[in-house]
């Protein structure tokens, strides 16, 4: 098979993701006129197409761009550092565990009195979870076993997260378990991008370094340690970038499963198996990914709009079954 | 044992169906907080068996302040037959069970209707004060609403546009008791022209680009924190000029006199964007 070259694949996957930001930002509720409402905007015209696009499409498309580039950056890192393919933020429980952490800090009434709260509540609650996993991966344990504490935990995170939305006062509280489990990005603001976009960018940073050390790591931890890769240091910024990106997008969009998992297997065989190059490649994959089922729901004639998590489920659900099948068969 | 069970309950329906005919309930069950709010201006206090624990929570009922003492039902139907009520008052759409199973002990059950106009609200105050024997009391209360509806200012020419934004971001459509209120205080509800979806929900985008004069924000100033507040707290709503008038639920939840509460706040809303 004749292999696209890296830089080309991913100015390929950029333009995607620039071309689906851009449908994102067409795709309403209402008609507007796009170039009016960006003239009003750029001269300081105070329009109703100005309002619209600034305070609302915007805001969504960046959003959408922001959580699906932090999922599949963050698959593309855990995969890599655990060795294992079925290593998604969605699965082992990282998000489950953000969006308690988010619960938390919202509804106690916290997030209100110090906006930045909600996002690093999901930050503490994503650092825990990865720390644990990792702490588990690393003593050699095989798929099945990190699968299944991250069962556990995903379990755990969503009975606590159900019991804080029942003990809340709000009457509203408890049927809004299906935003933190399933995910949206319908009617954020500005104040989400401006609460969430800067921790992303620095979860991001954090992990992008590691693409050196994870490159190493498939030789294995000796051989990697003797290449000069401070491991310590490379599971910190992992686990630290995981849990600033993941934990600032579940907690302005909920936990939307499975585009950590479905990127970087799509993307894998195209950088050529290398677990470095698989990590920018994955983030424009998630961006592409996740906008792409965000403009899904609002084409869909269904009202009110699915969740967003609905979508990638249905896409990512029978990946994951197939991807066991295959395991299956290799194990035997 | 459970047939004991069942045994006794019988016994206790049939004791009930027999005392029913008397013409006054003197133990009278709510299992409906408009219930509650209705039988506190209505019946004697010692006539009141128990009401919802909603009555009690000032956010939603506006009789929190009167009810201290009386107890309270979660509309459970093991909670109920016990209190051997001769009258249980409940919503037609609420504690299904319950009410079923009330009816079929013989209990007495009067089932309140959702009106939809101030005159369907008034006429029903007036069954539920006849049924508990307080014809005057009724009169006296559904006048009340009735009056304060009509010592509204006559509408503005031509009529503001309002929308109604709840949490949730659920509106008020054509057919609502809240769309009549619009109407009275002389207000041009665009959701009527604007068909939400079958819940009726709106986006922040839909309603920012039907330009209402008024936004009508059906939220409690220090509501516990939830999502479905956040709808009302939207930046983009915030940055359109439209009047804001604040109506809580409690104002106009429930077919009581305090519709003319929200009616008056609706019509200064209406007023102050036509100086």
């Amino acid at each position: 098979m004749s292999r696209l070259p890296y830089p080309a694949l991913l100015a390929g996957l950029a333009a995607l993701t620039a071309a689906l930001l851009a449908a994102s930002v067409r795709l309403g509720y209402t008609p507007l006129d796009i170039p009016a409402a960006l003239s009003d905007l750029v001269h300081g015209r105070d329009s109703l197409g100005a309002l619209v696009l600034l305070q609302l499409r915007l805001p969504r498309a960046l959003l959408g761009a922001g959580v699906g580039f932090s999922l599949g950056l963050t698959g593309a890192v855990m995969q890599g550092l655990m060795r294992n393919s079925l290593a998604d933020p969605g699965i082992v429980g990282v998000s489950g565990a953000a969006a308690l952490g988010a619960v938390l800090a919202f509804y106690s009434g916290l997030s209100n009195m110090f906006a930045l709260a909600l996002p690093l509540g999901g930050l503490a609650g994503a650092g825990i979870a990865t720390a644990l996993l990792l702490a588990l991966a690393r003593t050699g344990t095989g798929t099945s076993l990190l699968i299944l504490a991250g069962v556990a935990l995903n379990s755990l995170a969503g009975a606590l997260t159900a019991l804080a939305l029942n003990l809340s006062p709000s009457p509203y509280a408890t049927l809004e378990i299906v935003f933190w489990l399933m995910g949206s990005l319908s009617d954020r603001s500005l104040d989400h991008v401006a609460l969430a976009l800067p921790l992303m960018a620095l979860g991001w940073a954090l992990m992008l370094r590691t693409a050196r050390g994870l490159d190493a790591l498939t030789l294995g931890e000796d051989t990697a340690a003797s290449l000069g890769v401070n491991l310590r240091r490379l599971r910190l910024a992992a686990i630290g970038g995981a849990a600033a990106a993941v934990g600032a997008s579940v907690a302005v969009a909920g936990a939307i499963g499975f585009v950590g998992l479905v990127v970087p297997h799509l993307l894998r065989p195209l950088v050529g198996h290398r677990p470095g190059r698989l990590l920018l490649a994955s983030g424009f994959g998630g961006a592409a990914l996740t906008l792409a089922a965000d403009c899904a729901v609002r084409l869909l004639p269904i009202r009110p709009e699915l969740k967003l998590g609905v979508v990638t489920a249905l896409i990512g659900a029978p990946f994951f079954l197939a991807l066991l099948w295959r395991l299956r068969r290799e194990a035997e | 044992m459970i047939i004991r069970t069942v045994f006794c309950l019988l016994a206790v329906g049939a004791s009930l169906a027999a005392g029913a005919a008397q013409a006054k309930p003197r133990r009278i069950v709510s299992l409906n907080l408009c219930a509650d709010e209705l039988l506190v201006q209505l019946a004697d206090r010692d006539a009141i068996a128990s009401l919802t624990y909603l009555a009690r929570d000032p956010r939603g009922s506006t009789v929190a302040g009167q009810v201290g003492g009386i107890p309270v039902n979660h509309g459970l139907a093991e909670e109920i037959v016990p209190l051997g009520p001769d009258l249980v008052i409940a919503g037609a759409f609420t504690t299904r069970t319950t009410v079923a199973l009330l009816k079929r002990l013989g209990v007495p059950v009067m089932e309140l209707d959702v009106p939809q106009t101030p005159e369907a609200a008034a006429a029903q105050i007036r069954a539920l004060a006849d049924r508990i024997g307080e014809p005057e009391r009724g009169e006296a209360l559904a006048g009340a609403l009735l009056a304060g509806l009509a010592r509204l200012p006559p509408p503005p020419q031509p009529p503001p546009t309002a929308v109604v934004v709840r949490p949730n971001g659920f509106t008020a459509g054509a057919g609502s008791m809240a769309d009549a209120l619009l109407a009275r205080a002389g207000l041009d509800n665009l959701a009527r022209r604007h068909p939400a979806d079958r819940m009726g929900q709106l986006t922040v985008e839909e309603i920012v680009t039907a330009r209402p004069d008024v936004l009508v924000i059906d939220a409690e100033p220090g509501a516990p924190p939830a999502l479905a507040q956040e709808v009302l707290r939207h930046p983009a709503l915030a940055d359109l000029k439209a009047r804001r008038v604040s109506v809580p639920g409690r104002l106009w939840a429930c077919a009581g006199p305090e519709l003319a509460d929200a009616a008056t706040r609706l019509a200064a809303g209406a007023r102050e964007t036509r100086p």
